[in-house]
């Protein structure tokens, strides 16, 4: 199929609509107002429930009644839109339920403003809600990934029973890039036994968060654990250059992984060994690979567009075997490759501690 | 006479300011208006040195941006 020129919101949409999408709920707010404007043109057009609910409390809870349903299901939001919806999230992963939640971050904290940022990373991948949960928390770095890892979070949410948030940022959501969509038009339906459907003919499913018997409640809780556990093995996703040789590795996600490869090819200009290590799924977070890549005498430098939120995941996962760095902008900024690659000179020259 | 003058679609604009590093002659900037998206969309500060030369058009990515020329020989 021939490139389109999209919007990112655009492309996310359009390929929540190929993936089966069959309900979209949300509330408006910049800069995410492109995935319900699309949804409200096309998804009644093509089977499916477009309805702006009254506010993102409601819409995530709409969301959470779909899912148990069985459909395919997602929601949009923008930071402070998303901190609403965080009650329903947990009770979302709680059930057990598949779905899809996108959060396009603008700055915050607060009401923040709606430039690009990547401030709600602990939020997303440490929970953010109450009690003990995950999502899978998928991050796209550019247009083209809106598209795609929309379609793979649906797959995810479906096989593993689980609530799938793709954190994107101000500027990918905004921006216009060529996007591919895949020409097959196969969309990837799982069975789904469990859901509360209709109950003719067999014992009736029941879609519930209320655990208060505590063994119970403590078996619930450690067969989930065991769930994550086998995400963790099988879903982490990253994507690397240059890092054999690297001196320096940036560590980045979206935005800020395009701002670092950037300075990465600058520095290789220069001669200066530099390598790009993106994670694709924040969660499950690439542990395992960067802790291979850690070795005396390479440093790591996290690129953000948060106050270093990303940062303690490198660092856990390096354990101290290499220093690991910040290079950030906060408040809406994003940093320029000239940034970073001052930051990586200062690395090599010693300059820091 | 400047030789063009730039209508902005205000609703349509996002600020990326990249309009105004496309400008060779430094007609334009963003603005203190404030769309109902929240963003601050972008104006001619300077519309009397426009050329026409739509440079600025072409590279918007969401057609904020019309050219009008005035001087009937570059039509």
């Amino acid at each position: 199929m021939a490139k389109i020129l999209m919007k990112g919101n655009e492309a996310l949409s359009e390929a929540a609509i190929r993936a089966g999408l069959k309900a979209f709920y949300g509330y408006p707010i910049t800069p995410q107002n492109e995935v319900p404007a699309y949804m409200a043109e096309h998804l009644p057009l093509r089977g499916g429930v477009y309805l702006q609910a009254e506010s993102e409390v409601s819409a995530i809870n709409m969301v959470y009644g779909a899912a148990g349903a069985g459909v395919r299901v997602m929601t949009s939001s923008s930071s402070p839109g998303i901190s609403l919806k965080q009650e329903g999230i947990s009770y979302i992963a709680a059930a057990q339920l598949p779905c899809v939640i996108v959060n396009v971050v603008r700055n915050g904290p607060g009401l923040g403003g709606i430039q690009p940022a990547q401030g709600d990373y602990f939020q997303a991948v440490k929970g953010g809600g109450h009690g003990d949960y995950r999502l899978i928390v998928l991050a796209p770095g550019n247009v083209q990934e809106m598209a795609d890892l929309t379609t793979l979070g649906f797959d995810l949410a479906d096989k593993w029973r689980n609530p799938v948030m793709i954190l994107s940022d101000g500027i990918l959501g905004q921006m216009m890039e060529p996007v591919v969509f895949s020409e097959d038009g196969a969309v990837s339906e799982v069975d789904k036994p469990w859901a509360t459907n209709g109950a003719a003919g067999r014992e009736r499913n029941i879609v519930n968060s209320l655990d208060i018997i505590p063994d119970k409640a403590e078996k619930n809780m450690l067969r989930l654990l065991e769930k994550y556990d086998q995400i963790k093995a099988e879903e982490v996703r990253w994507q690397e250059h240059n890092t054999e040789d690297a001196d320096v590795i940036l560590v980045g996600y979206g935005t800020s992984a395009r701002v670092a490869r950037s300075a990465m090819e600058l520095a290789r200009k220069e001669g200066l060994k530099v390598g790009l290590f993106r994670p694709i799924t924040l969660w499950p977070f690439p542990e395992q690979r960067l802790a291979e890549l850690a070795k005396a005498g390479r440093s790591f430098l996290a690129v953000e567009m948060s106050a270093g939120q990303m940062i303690e995941d490198v660092r856990l996962a390096v354990n101290g075997v290499s220093p690991v760095h910040l290079s950030n902008r906060l408040g809406g900024m994003v940093p320029t490759p000239e940034d970073v690659l001052e930051k990586v000179r200062e690395i090599l020259e010693g300059r820091v501690s | 006479m400047p030789r063009g003058q730039v209508i902005v679609n205000q609703e349509l604009c996002k600020e990326c300011s990249l309009c105004v590093v496309a400008c060779p002659h430094g007609v334009l900037a963003i603005g203190k208006a404030i769309n109902k998206k929240g963003y601050h969309p972008v104006e001619a500060v300077a519309p009397e040195k426009c050329t026409g030369c739509t440079m600025c058009a072409v590279m918007c990515p969401d057609v904020v941006l019309t050219i009008k020329r005035k001087s009937p020989e570059r039509k």
